[in-house]
């Protein structure tokens, strides 16, 4: 799976979630960082983590998660990584 | 200790009613002898495993609400709310349940009806106390079946779980809606509870601690709560909806289990006259005790009688109405007609049953019948007992156990202390009963401002 389909999921899923100012969602890239520049509230983090899980069919493990950074590209990378510890 | 001099007016009110548009549309209903009680199809839909079938229910639709199911956990989990009506900011709704939802609505009608500035809201002498009896049922049980049944993951739950179950989540989240500095607490003592808020918030005022507070008592509609009941056979079934809270009649068999909020805004009566705020109605006193014979469900004529002699003593006030708890059981509601006998004689006021048009909202109940007894005060006129058809014309069988120290004639003797049908006198202070399970009583006086 390419980092930019990715990223497009990741807007898609970003985009349900109510609290997230909408317009920041153009031009968003691996460097966007969810917490100060989307303002995502701290505790929807887990729900954005769940439903990522959901969309691309994947189980991170509980301490990835405890140590996943804020930035888009932290979740790109554990979801490649998971995937790869999965086949 | 309260500071002599120092009064609690009541300036704003708003809230959640079965099948009306608002406050107005309630109270148009109410003085018209309308029933706000159906038939619950969420009810009938589980068939003969539920007795009852009749609540004073309120949809999300009917409050300009959509629930947004989550993808993740099956058995539609609301993951938060959608406010059609744009009153509520996004934020503020993912940490809120329905009667959360219900409670913020409320306020911000209460506070626009008191006329409160941002300033006067967000002081440190502004508090919330507000309660609800149930747990956030909806919320708890979809999650509780994701994990335990369905083997979900917990974070699938999503992180609002607690937020919006926790004990005293509606003044919670009131508080963050309204930023207000001063104290955030509720107050549960079952269907006594929106009683109790006000109450409690009243004595906050009245002993100096605070200068406002929005009180009031909440219960979001919830088929979960409403089958607590049912299986403890205490739900009226047989009558057709309107007709199935019927306080004091020989027929009886049962509350209507139903939901709503009741929310009002409080301020120090010198503050609000010296700004110019209406002031509906002037708290004259609160009191509170406990039955203290054991008994965690049956009503108790000792208690009450110690209750009205709290409520006299401190308020100093004969009440032109009596607002009752009224529920429409069999035994609670004869113990209660007459205790208020017993101790306001047969004649000179009025006994009214607002149960008898909306059911009984568990713990909005209190608040919202408070509410009901303002609107008396406004409207000048007495709310009716509907279905109140025959009072029994046989004594009951305690009255005739040798310790029974009470009044000796059948509830019947006392037909003309509850209309039937709303009627115009002139009201200068209504007494509000409330009890609850665990032998929890609450009453408090409330008079026109004159």
């Amino acid at each position: 799976m390419e980092r930019q389909e990715i990223i497009d999921g990741l807007v898609e899923i970003l985009k349900t979630v109510r609290t997230i100012n909408q317009e920041k969602l153009v031009g968003v890239t691996e460097d966007t960082d969810f917490i100060k520049d989307l303002n995502t509230p701290s505790t929807e983090m887990i729900n954005i983590v769940a439903k990522t899980e959901q969309k691309f069919d994947v189980e991170f493990d509980d301490d990835d998660i405890d140590g996943l950074g804020s930035k888009v590209k932290d979740v790109v990378d554990l979801i490649i990584k998971t995937k790869e510890k999965e086949q | 200790m309260q500071i002599p001099g120092r009064k609690v007016a009541v300036v704003g009110m708003g809230g959640a009613f079965p099948t009306c548009t608002g406050l107005p549309d309630f109270s148009k209903k109410l003085f018209a002898n309308q029933s706000l009680i159906r038939e619950w199809d969420k009810a009938l839909a589980y068939g003969k495993n539920i007795r009852s079938s009749v609540s004073g229910f309120i949809t999300e639709e009917e409050m300009g609400l959509e629930a947004i199911y989550s993808p993740l956990a099956e058995n539609n989990y609301p993951e938060t709310y959608i406010d059609k009506l744009n009153r509520i900011p996004d934020g503020n709704l993912a940490t809120a349940d329905i009667g959360c939802i219900w409670a913020m609505l409320g306020t911000q009608e209460a506070i626009k009806m008191a006329g409160w500035d941002s300033k006067e809201v967000q002081s440190e002498q502004t508090g919330v106390v507000i309660g609800s009896g149930g747990a956030g049922n909806v919320i708890l049980r979809i999650a509780w079946h994701n994990f335990y049944e369905l083997g979900k993951k917990t974070r699938l739950a999503g992180s609002h779980t607690v937020d919006r179950t926790m004990v005293y989540r509606e003044a919670a989240n009131v508080s963050c809606l309204i930023k207000n500095r001063g104290v955030c607490e509720a107050i549960g003592s079952a269907c006594a509870t929106g009683l109790g808020n006000i109450g409690y918030a009243y004595r906050l005022i009245k002993f100096g601690l605070q200068d406002r507070i929005i009180a009031g008592g909440v219960e979001g509609t919830s088929l979960e709560t409403f089958i607590g009941f049912d299986g403890m056979q205490v739900l009226s079934r047989g009558f057709s909806p309107e007709e199935s809270s019927r306080p004091f009649d020989v027929n009886r068999n049962g509350f209507v289990c139903s939901f709503g909020s009741g929310i009002v805004a409080l301020e120090e009566y010198e503050l609000a006259k010296a700004r110019g705020a209406n002031i509906i109605a002037v708290i004259d006193e609160y009191f509170n005790n406990s039955d203290g014979d054991g008994d965690m469900f049956y009503p108790s004529f000792a208690g009450q009688k110690r209750l009205w002699k709290g409520i006299l003593d401190s308020s100093g006030k004969k009440p032109d109405v009596v607002k009752v708890h009224g529920t429409s059981t069999p035994a609670g509601d004869s113990i209660e007609l007459l205790s208020v006998v017993d101790v306001l004689g047969e004649s000179g006021y009025h006994i009214t049953a607002p149960k008898s048009q909306f059911g009984h909202m568990l713990g909005a109940a209190g608040s919202v019948e408070f509410i009901t007894a303002l609107l008396m005060l406004q409207e000048q006129k007495v709310l009716p007992c509907l279905n109140s058809e025959k009072l029994n014309p046989e004594l009951e069988p305690f009255q005739k156990a040798d310790n029974w120290t009470g009044p000796e004639k059948p509830l019947e003797a006392y037909r003309d202390l509850i209309p039937k049908e709303s009627f115009a006198k002139e009201i200068n202070t209504v007494t509000c009963l409330n009890y609850g399970f665990g032998g929890t009583n609450s009453a408090i006086s409330v008079s026109r401002d004159i």
